[in-house]
């Protein structure tokens, strides 16, 4: 309605106009690529492992005796987790899923002894009650049976015949095919699919594969080795304290050296994500404090350095209403100009943190809900100020300095 | 209500009280105040400072409330009207001129009579030829688009009292209207009232200058919140007791 | 003056107590946002030995597969074969060479009641120690001999000799290693650098290894790396050895070469090397070898995490926000006490002596809004500690990073208050002066 008069009144005490313009362009900038990489994050520590991770454990045991016989003392252990009460399974594993180390390889669909390029893989070396420990889900094959499972010393390691995958890595090396019953190569070692499970990430969460898994059928014997529990669901802790125990009393001539849940390791190797969103949010929360602060100040003053101009307008028939909406207009007008101008820089900064960071660009929509949201905080930090000059009497203007 | 008579009160104060509290005074800014202005009437309200003549002015262009009497502003009794409504009243109704001008400072000549224009929520055509109508009548149509700190006083002043004929107001409200201007400055901004209610609008004028409430048909006087003599005006009954404010 | 400017400033701020909050808080939020990302970032990317930087290097040979390079574009490993540690060790063509690796290993005692440990030795040579500056509480490095025969020496580190020995010189005593039995040669000063610029395979701002052992024990022991560790194609036999011999590189080699000649001389060597190596049938990709500084090594492992550098970036702008923010206060405030100004300089202050009492009236805020920023900035640093592993070292505020944010503060509150005292000053002063 009145914007023309309020524009040129703005344009003739610029500075504070354009301080809190360009200070609402930074934090529209900065409050977009923020959301957009805590949402980045978060989706990512969210995402589904495939396994019951909630209800896993991991005891880490070494050996230290002199006659340590690592096949016997791998047996013993396991045969011990799996009739422990509260149990639902466990199975040996080489390593740690989610946990930001273990083994990985290159894989082909023919044999090739230097391929020119290979498919990576994520690599578990566990036992046939991988599945139902982990709790992922079979959606095709079998399982590895019991005698199928190859015991070897670490340093005479050869890769298997045989595979349980993920539906990811088959998806990537056979894309749009059943992988099922095919292979698949390590140089020129053929390696069956047997089994394809629906998801199950790898022990890298932060590498673009993460999600192209194998199971291999085999227990590496050496000094080190551990053991993954499933329980059931809330006995985890429970079930832990009792298997340390066990374990420790076994005499198979190891000892645990650490134990864990699942969560620990996943929650260890998001810790970098998620110091950033803490980090993110803070900057983001304080950035809008400020920003609507600044508001309420610079409006409170311009209130107060307008008192007389006000009262002329009541006695002249403004309302309050008229009052409280010529600010809501004048501040809805800078704010307008800094989200302009903010777009501008939100986008310039994402090319910035995609040059950084191997990022996808700010999805378009973030925005608009960003205009949209700090029109909103504009119009609610001047609401105070603007309910402040409504207030004015009108007999202001009758009274001389 | 508005036809033409030449009698009919233009405003009408029954016994109308003010009372200023702060948590240790009370002032009596206005006690038992009553007063008649016709239609067409140029009035001047004196009074030395501290009179009480800022508050019947405030009261009667309806800038302040007050606490009891009866106060009827052109055949509509206004006594108990919502902050709304008194606004809607000064906004289509009444005109001011103040002792400052009160021009937006940030706004040119035109923006400024356009002020009261829009809170009336007119066509912009409607105002524009409106202002232009205004701006005339003061003589200033050429400087539209001058800020007022580009202006003289007088030229200030004129620009305010464009503005408030802008919205053909029933009745217009002059503070001190000469106050802040010389004295040939002054001389114009009075011929100009004269010529504004030559032309049928009520003026109520505050001023404490007898030079100037010479202009007036009438002059009123108040002191301790009432009004003191009423001379001059053969039409107007005077039996208000005013012995009281003598003691 | 300045007492008197002084005090002009913390009247007029305490007039406005809710305006000053808001102001120094804006400047000690944006000082102390900036601080924690600088704190951070800096001790990232700082420099771990500064007295010897540009001269230890990182060697890199390009050992790997001829149809794939170990890391897009053409990058050689990162790490060298088991093969190229003993060959380059043999040549000793450098002031110190250096081949090592970590390994897990289970520490027992003669106590036979004290649980086993599982501790982290790094089997190194003994050039290890006076190549990258290792302080010595007691005893000190073994000596070649070890080195050639393979003794069973260690060096413990301080905490883990606190650990054992309560903190007394354990030099001569033994202790467990994987059922051997390892006579103390050495025991370390706390010594931390960060980041582990010799091992940046893993945990690169973590703990060095808790003991040292003589590298040559590797095939004895059968020592397995507990790091990272990278192989392309199959080993020849299935066997220790034959892991020893193949092309999967596991070990960090450093050469300490002081001067630019020197440099030059061993990057010539290397180039030897791979070509004599060439004729035996290994070494299929193009010559590939290089030395990176330990600079050049932290950048080229990007040490300094993106996320560190994205929150640098965005903690700058948030700081220009909070000084748009108290520039836009500030003005409003200085305007509003144009009569004041008015009458100062209707009785004689000159416009410099104006402009210095605002200059000192936004050098309070910011002085103030610094130190409080400092604060804050330490606090969140320790909740930076409290969200990633705490072991790691780059959490720490140290007096360089306070000094930089006082700087920053003062700085920016004065680019900040400038501005505004610029706009009053150079108003005429008959303005407010004239009744409005």
């Amino acid at each position: 309605m009145e914007i023309r008069p309020i524009l040129s009144a703005m344009l003739r005490n610029k500075t504070g106009a354009i301080l809190i313009a360009v200070q609402i362009a930074l934090t529209l900038a900065i409050v977009c690529n923020a959301v957009f990489i805590i949402h980045d994050r978060i989706t990512q520590m969210g995402r589904p492992s495939g396994m019951d991770e909630e209800n896993i454990f991991i005891a880490n045991l070494s050996a230290y005796k002199a006659d340590y016989v690592a096949d016997s003392a791998i047996k013993t252990d396991l045969d011990l987790m799996r009739s422990l009460p509260g149990v639902v399974d466990a199975t040996y594993t080489q390593s740690i899923p989610l946990s930001g180390g273990g083994w990985s390889d290159g894989a082909t669909t023919i044999a090739d002894e230097h391929p020119k390029s290979t498919v990576g893989m994520g690599v578990y070396h566990m036992d046939d009650h991988a599945l139902n420990a982990l709790g992922v889900k079979l959606v095709e094959g079998r399982n590895f049976n019991h005698d199928e499972i190859v015991y070897v010393d670490g340093d005479k390691y050869t890769t298997p015949t045989q595979a349980v995958i993920s539906k990811a890595f088959g998806e990537k090396l056979w894309p749009g095919q059943d992988a099922l019953g095919k292979t698949f190569y390590e140089g020129t070692k053929g390696i069956n699919v047997i089994g394809v499970v629906d998801t199950l990430e790898g022990t890298w969460p932060h590498w673009p594969g993460f999600e192209r898994s194998v199971i291999f059928p085999t227990v590496l014997e050496s000094a080190y080795m551990r053991v993954l529990v499933r329980t059931l669901p809330g006995q985890r802790d429970e079930v832990m304290k009792e298997a340390e125990k066990k374990l420790g009393d076994a005499h198979t001539g190891n000892f645990v050296r650490s134990i864990h849940p699942l969560a620990f390791y996943r929650d260890s190797t998001n810790s970098g994500d998620h110091a950033m969103t803490v980090m993110l949010s803070a900057v983001t929360v304080m950035i809008l404090a400020i920003t609507a602060l600044g508001i309420v100040g610079l409006a409170s003053f311009s209130v107060r350095q307008r008192t007389r101009q006000i009262g002329t307008r009541r006695a002249l028939g403004a309302t309050r209403r008229d009052i409280v909406r010529y600010f809501m207009t004048e501040n809805w007008l800078i704010t307008t100009m800094g989200v302009l101008l903010g777009s501008v820089f939100a986008v310039a900064l994402n090319y910035w943190l995609v040059e950084l960071y191997d990022l996808p660009h700010i999805a378009w929509y973030y925005i608009p809900v960003g205009i949209v949201s700090l029109w909103v905080l504009g119009l609610l930090a001047v609401l105070g100020p603007a309910l402040k000059a409504a207030a004015i009497p009108p007999a202001i203007a009758t009274r001389n300095v | 209500m508005n036809d033409s008579n030449g009698s009919k009160n233009m405003l009408s104060m029954q016994n109308i009280s003010k009372i200023y509290r702060t948590d240790v005074v009370q002032t009596h800014a206005l006690r038992e105040f009553s007063l008649e202005v016709k239609e067409g009437e140029f009035v001047a309200v004196m009074g030395p400072s501290g009179s009480g003549k800022t508050t019947f002015l405030n009261i009667a262009g309806l800038l302040e409330s007050f606490d009891t009497g009866i106060y009827m502003l052109d055949g509509e009794d206004v006594s108990h009207l919502s902050d709304d409504g008194r606004s809607r009243i000064r906004n289509e109704r009444i005109g001011f001129i103040f002792q400052s001008f009160n021009l937006i400072p940030d706004l040119n000549v035109f923006d400024n009579v356009d002020v009261p224009l829009r809170y009336r929520g007119l066509k912009s055509a409607d105002r524009a030829k409106r202002i232009q109508d205004a701006l005339e009548t003061v003589g200033l149509a050429s400087r539209m688009k001058h800020l007022p700190s580009q202006l003289s006083g007088g030229q200030q002043q004129r620009v305010a009292i464009a503005r408030a004929l802008a919205g053909e107001p029933r009745i217009l409200f002059a503070d001190e209207p000469t106050g802040n201007l010389d004295s040939l400055m002054a001389r114009q901004v009075l011929d100009m009232l004269e010529s504004i209610n030559a032309s049928g609008t009520t003026i109520v004028m505050v001023t404490h200058d007898p030079e100037l409430a010479r202009r007036a048909h009438r002059s009123v006087h108040v002191l301790d919140g009432q009004v003191m003599d009423l001379k001059a005006v053969p039409d107007t009954g005077g039996k208000r007791d005013n012995g009281k404010a003598q003691a | 003056m300045f007492l008197y400017n002084l005090r002009l400033a913390l009247l007029s701020l305490k007039r406005d107590p809710v305006l000053t909050l808001l102001m120094v808080g804006a400047v000690a939020v944006g000082i102390g946002m900036s601080t924690t990302t600088l704190a951070v970032y800096h001790s990232m990317s700082g420099n771990p030995i500064p007295q010897k930087s540009g001269q230890l290097f990182a060697v890199q040979l390009d050992n790997w597969s001829p149809s794939q390079p170990y890391n897009d574009p053409d990058d050689p490993p990162t790490q060298v074969t088991y093969r190229d540690a003993q060959n380059l060790m043999h040549a000793g063509k450098a002031k110190h060479q250096n081949a090592s690796f970590t390994s897990a290993m289970v520490l027992q005692t003669d106590k036979p009641d004290v649980k086993p440990d599982l501790i982290v030795a790094r089997a190194t040579f003994d050039d290890f120690f006076p190549m990258f500056d290792v302080p010595f509480e007691y005893g000190g490095p073994w000596n070649k001999d070890a080195d050639q025969n393979a003794e069973q020496v260690v060096v413990l580190d301080h905490e883990y000799n606190q650990k054992l020995f309560g903190g007394a010189n354990s030099v001569g005593k033994e202790i467990i290693l994987n059922n051997r039995r390892f006579r103390v040669v050495g025991v370390l000063k706390p010594w931390a650098p960060s980041p582990k610029y010799y091992d940046l395979e893993n945990d690169q701002f973590g703990d060095p290894e808790d003991m040292f052992i003589p590298f040559n024990l590797v095939s004895g022991m059968q020592l397995h790396s507990n790091g990272n560790n990278s192989c392309w194609g199959p080993p020849a036999d299935n066997s220790f050895q034959g892991y020893l011999n193949s092309e999967c590189v596991w070990i960090q080699f450093w050469a300490e070469l002081p001067t630019k000649a020197e440099q030059d001389d061993y990057h010539q060597f290397l180039d030897n090397y791979v070509q004599d190596q060439k004729k035996l049938g290994r070494f299929p990709r193009p010559l590939n070898n290089r030395l990176n500084d330990v600079t050049d090594w932290l950048a080229y492992n990007h040490v300094v995490s993106k996320d560190s550098e994205a929150l640098v970036g965005l903690s700058f702008m948030f700081l220009a926000v909070c000084m748009l923010n108290t520039i836009g206060l500030i003005l409003a405030k200085f305007l509003r006490r144009s009569g004041e100004i008015g009458l100062r300089r209707a009785v004689g202050a000159s416009k410099a002596a104006l402009f210095r009492q605002y200059l000192v009236e936004t050098g309070v805020i910011g002085i103030s809004g610094g130190l409080l920023g400092i604060l804050l900035g330490w606090a969140g640093l320790i909740g930076v500690r409290h969200l990633i592993n705490s072991s790691d070292h780059y959490t720490h505020l140290d007096w360089t990073m306070v000094g930089v944010s006082l700087l920053l503060a003062l700085l920016s509150s004065m680019l900040a208050g400038i501005y505004p005292a610029w706009r009053v000053v150079r108003i005429p002063p008959a303005i407010y002066l004239k009744v409005q």
